[in-house]
């Protein structure tokens, strides 16, 4: 990869690296941004979607007649008024838009509404009569795995199966000195962002679509949507920026093809749905539960020599992303180690439990707490430091992973790992341990490190695109396809922006996610929207300057050369041009005052055979270092201290780093020890947020954020990698090992409640009973 | 009944007030603070035809110390409890309920006569009223009755009061120079929590550990808030030491009768009903020994 021109020394960057305040944080603070479901207007409409009222039944008949009767109903759609294909999936589109003949969980959609007010759109809800015939519902995925099952989809209940073979495992379990086999489950996490899906659309009278709804890909959602419509993409306009969050449960299409088809039968009115909190945790995306089985094995000196991993995800009745989920478990399923034999396996499962997608980690999450549990038991059992066994086993870029492939890209594990140690928390752990302020209570410390894939793996094409233009009044639109869906990217591509145009950040503005004002630079997800938008602004930056100079010479009447680029002006021998004059004059020429920048994401060349897409070219790695204290009576924890140490490469803004390993710290604590949407028997016995628990800020301890910056990556803006993910990982397994460092009782089943942790007490408070006697 | 539909009337005095809801023809109920009432209508359970809206009645929000007794407006807030220096002085047990109510917000707006009229298991600040001993003064337009609160409750959201009824003063028992309380919260987390079991304890000491009498009320074990009164009898047996306490312990677990809901099994509930007078016990032995 060819070196940037842009890398400047540290000491000459105005903006990259700076603590630069969010430029969007302002009117978010202030509660001033409107976001897209929050907009009203007199002629708006209301629109609601029917649910299914069983996980699975088939469908026999469906009335509307007593629905369009009543009086302010707009209009009723069903199937049979979808123009095109009627499903939709970002990788297979097995997700009907509206069922016509078999629900397949309680999320389905049957019947779009739109009504003078939302009260009556429910009412017109409850009038609509479904005919059902029940049919058995399949509740877990192992189950839905076996010959008995009832298939969901024609090919079968398993969408997909994934398997990485490296060496020889039999052998090695047979060489190894110690085995460690457990098996782990995981919750079906919610994303719970502050804005449930939602949004408006508008037909105009020549026919052309403007959708607004909050997205992580406008330009694929608007294929979606063209696609269910037999309607040219280029006649539909997808705005999905602002977002009020995301972390990938707005990857998929959530209400954008409702909203279109709507926006066709309201004669020119704009139509609004937006869910409630109880809709949205019925219908919304959710985490893959996972069920992990992990034999791991090892040598007398700590030496990894084995790893075999089965794990099945729960997708749910629709595929979504769940088979690349599955896949980058696997990838991700032996940590940042280097195992010489491995034998991994992954299946992602239909069942009638809702649906799982995209969610911040994308399956890394599930398999870091098998990986890193067993290292800390091998650990144990050869008496040997944590650290330690980690950073012998880890790879080093040029080595081998697991998988059996070179990292050729940057690898910080083992510069996190000498950070760690080092940190007051871990070399004081002893002293903070015993500082307990209640007899009952238990303090643990423990450490845990992973890593996340950026981008996407082989066989998906990943590029980067932005454009530059100069306005007016002298300042640049940045414009990037990729949404801001709270991480701070449109920060980071304005410090990019201002840092190599040398202007100030006020002269920056920032357009996201808008399918007429941006180009398709990809999603932003898969930790890749830093990296990638922030690149693709670093290449179109220097085109500005190219043509900021080239005009700045015609209009001085100076070669090229002779122009300097000072801060916030252009000179050529002490005459200043500035901004607005060089739009001025490329304005009266009728000349182009916008460039662009185009990238295309390294990728490794060889995919491993059957793995789905690995290995990824980069990776970003992360370690945790946490003390939790534990009241032994009643089973709470309580997470007092984090140290999040990143390896991001080059830090584009601190302040936006720590916002992101703040956020999924808390986000963890909440994976391991709260959160877990409950489904028995395709019915959510979870309504909202008085049963989905997250943490608040009476649950966020202390974070602490110390990066490692030596391994800058070269293909990033300015040495640059991505982050968002692999901030919420480690930290769960290692609430689980301090936990146990804690009690001595280990908890393989998330969220680790009170109740479970306390039950797991009691049975350990039993063994120590029976075998003392 | 469409949410729409329904009609809030805001009387300006409390007369006013009870004859509104004397009303035969009229479907109403009142509204105070509305952090359970405007939940409650969302969820399509409670819709009446018209709202009455009492939060405005300054006349019912006081906390007055009167004949030996605290008097408390069923419109004090949470935040009016939390502040008020004469029940940190002698009611603790009520205050440091109060502060487990939500979090702060629900503490601004939320009201004690709203907490009681709800009626649920699990509200956090009855069983600190069952041990302050407290009696209601309930009110008609006509008529007005005094109710001791164990009497009050008749199920999971269910009293004795009638249509035509509300509460117009919580009178509770104030501590005296030996007495001591504390309330303990079992939640889902610390914050906006509906309390997985709770607990108030209210004790008379003699000298060191010696308890001369107690009283315990557990909530979210039972249909209503249940009195643990084995345990209050046998804490007063011998000098409450750490092993004592552990043996009053072990017996709430006989003296509750949980369920399992989406929070806990009825299990682990039982085994916190313990945890939870252990844990509250030993806090105030600390508390009596440095006081
Ligand atoms: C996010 C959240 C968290 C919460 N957390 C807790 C918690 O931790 N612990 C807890 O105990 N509660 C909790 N609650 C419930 C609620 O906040 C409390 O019960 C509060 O005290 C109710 O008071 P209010 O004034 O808002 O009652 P309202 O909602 O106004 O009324 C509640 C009921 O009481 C009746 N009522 C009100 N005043 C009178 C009166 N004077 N006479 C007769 N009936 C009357 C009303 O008719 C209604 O039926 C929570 C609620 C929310 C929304």
């Amino acid at each position: 990869m060819k070196q940037l021109n842009t890398t400047k020394n540290e000491q000459s960057l105005n903006w990259v690296g700076k603590r630069v305040k969010r430029i969007d944080g302002p009117e978010k603070v202030t509660g001033e941004l409107k976001y897209m479901t929050d907009l009203h207007f007199d002629n708006m409409v209301w629109g609601k979607v029917l649910r299914a009222k069983y996980p699975h039944a088939k469908i026999k008949s469906i009335h509307t007649l007593n629905a369009e009767k009543l009086p302010g109903v707009v209009c009723i759609l069903t199937h049979k008024d979808i123009p095109g294909f009627n499903g939709f999936g970002i990788v297979i589109p097995d997700q009907p838009v509206l069922c016509s003949n078999i629900v397949r969980c309680t999320g389905d959609a049957i019947c779009l509404v739109a009504a003078e007010s939302e009260e009556i759109a429910e009412r017109a809800l409850e009038l609509i009569d479904v005919e059902y015939e029940l049919l058995e519902v399949v509740t877990d995925a192992e189950k839905a795995m076996t010959a008995s099952a009832p298939q969901l989809h024609p090919d079968g209940n398993i969408h997909s199966h994934v398997k990485i073979k490296n060496g020889n495992t039999e052998e090695a379990f047979i060489e190894a000195n110690i085995i460690v086999e457990n098996t782990f489950y995981s919750p079906r996490q919610m994303h719970a962002f502050i804005e449930t899906e939602g949004g408006w659309s508008v037909m105009d009278a020549d026919g052309f679509i403007t959708i607004h709804c909050p997205g992580q890909y406008a330009h694929r959602d608007r294929m979606q949507i063209a696609r269910a419509l037999a309607y040219n993409p280029e006649r539909i306009r997808v705005i999905s920026s602002p977002i009020g969050g995301a972390f990938g449960g707005k990857d998929e299409i959530t209400v954008q093809i409702y909203l279109a088809l709507l926006a066709m039968h309201t004669n020119g009115r704009p139509v609004k749905i937006h869910l409630s909190r109880e809709e949205s945790v019925i219908a919304g995306i959710k985490r893959h539960p996972f069920k992990v089985h992990m034999k791991t094995a090892a040598k007398k000196d700590g030496t990894l020599i084995a790893n075999e991993v089965r794990a099945v995800a729960d997708t749910g009745a629709y595929a979504s992303l769940g088979g690349a989920v599955i896949a980058l478990a696997i990838e991700h399923s032996c940590g940042p180690y280097k195992i010489p034999n491995v034998n991994l396996e992954g299946f992602c499962v239909y069942t009638n439990n809702g649906i799982s997608g995209a969610f911040r980690g994308f399956g890394v999450n599930q398999v870091c707490m098998g990986i890193e549990t067993h290292l800390d038991m091998i650990a144990e059992r050869l008496n040997m430091d944590k650290v330690e066994i980690r950073k012998k086993n880890v790879y080093h870029q040029g080595e081998i992973s697991s998988l059996g492939h070179i990292v050729k890209s940057s690898v910080g594990t083992f510069k996190t790992l000498e950070l760690a140690e080092n940190c007051d928390l871990w070399k004081n752990r002893r002293q903070y341990k015993s500082a307990v302020s209640e007899p009952w209570k238990k303090r643990g410390v423990a450490l845990a490190t992973s890593f996340h894939g950026i981008g996407m793996g082989i066989g998906l094409p990943d590029y980067g695109a932005a454009s530059i233009e100069i306005l007016s009044d002298g300042k640049f639109l940045v414009a990037v396809g990729c949404e801001e869906i709270g991480g701070g990217n449109s920060t980071a591509y304005a410090q990019v922006a201002a840092e190599i145009l040398n202007c100030d950040i006020n002269n920056i503005k920032v357009v996201q996610g808008d399918t007429s004002r941006t180009l398709d630079g990809g999603t932003v997800t898969a930790s890749r929207s830093t990296y990638t938008g922030g690149r693709a602004v670093a290449t179109a930056a220097p085109n500005m300057v190219k043509l900021l100079t080239n005009t700045a010479a015609e209009l001085l009447n100076v070669p090229p050369s002779k122009i300097e680029v000072l801060p916030n002006c252009l000179n050529a021998n002490g005459k200043v041009v500035n901004y607005q004059t060089i739009y001025q004059y490329l304005f009266e020429h009728h000349r182009s005052t916008r460039v662009e920048g185009h990238f295309i994401l390294p990728k490794e060349k060889v995919e491993i055979e059957g793995s789905g897409g690995a290995p990824h070219h980069l990776y970003g790695y992360l370690t945790h270092v946490v003390m939790v204290e534990v009241d032994t009576l009643t089973g709470e924890t309580d997470v007092l201290r984090v140290v999040s140490i990143p390896d991001a490469g080059k830090v584009i803004n601190p302040q936006g780093l720590e916002g992101q390993a703040e956020g999924g710290a808390v986000m963890g604590i909440g994976y391991t020890l709260y959160e877990d949407v409950v489904i028995e028997n395709g019915f959510h016995k979870t309504r909202n947020f008085t049963d989905y628990i997250i943490p608040t800020i009476r649950e966020t301890p202390l974070i602490e954020t110390f990066p490692v910056e030596d391994t800058p990556e070269e293909s990033g803006p300015f040495g640059a990698k991505g982050i968002g993910e692999v901030v919420m990982i480690p930290i769960i397994a290692a609430i689980m090992s301090a936990i146990y460092d804690a009690t001595g009782a280990r908890i393989y089943h998330l969220p680790a409640t009170p109740e479970r942790i306390f039950n797991a007490l009691k049975e350990l408070k039993k063994q120590n009973v029976y075998s003392s006697r | 009944m469409l949410v729409s539909e329904i009609e809030v009337v805001t009387p300006a005095t409390l007369k006013e007030c009870l004859t509104m809801i004397a009303n035969e023809d009229m479907n109403t109920r009142l509204i105070a603070g509305g952090t359970d009432a405007v939940v409650r209508m969302k969820e399509g359970k409670w819709r009446p035809s018209t709202w009455v809206n009492i939060k405005g009645l300054r006349e019912l929000r006081y906390i007055i110390e009167k004949d030996g007794a605290i008097h408390i407006g069923p419109l004090t807030t949470h935040t009016d409890i939390i502040k008020s220096s004469l029940l940190q002085k002698k009611a603790n047990v009520l205050v440091e309920a109060s502060r487990e109510v939500g979090a702060i917000q629900m503490q601004n707006v939320g009201t004690i006569g709203g907490n009681i009229g709800t009626a649920s298991p699990a509200g956090d600040t009855l069983p600190a009223l069952y041990v302050l001993n407290t009696v209601l003064e309930l009110s008609t337009r006509n008529s007005k009755r005094i109710v001791p609160i164990e009497e009050f409750f008749t199920g999971p959201g269910r009293t004795i009061l009638k249509k035509n009824e509300m509460i117009t003063n919580i009178i509770v028992q104030p501590h005296g120079e030996n007495e001591i309380g504390i309330f303990q919260k079992l939640g889902p987390r610390k914050a906006q929590s509906i309390s997985i079991v709770n607990v108030a304890i209210s004790l008379l000491m003699e000298k060191d550990r010696q308890v001369l009498s107690g009283k315990i009320a557990f909530g979210s074990v039972a249909p209503t808030i249940i009195r643990a009164k084995k345990c209050e009898s046998i804490l007063t047996l011998h000098p409450l030491t750490d092993e004592m306490i552990q043996n009053v312990a072990k017996v709430a677990w006989k003296e509750v009768m949980p369920i399992t809901d989406v929070r806990a099994t009825a299990e682990y509930r039982r085994d916190m009903a313990s945890s939870l007078l252990e844990r509250g016990l030993y806090r105030l032995m600390r508390r009596w020994e440095n006081k």
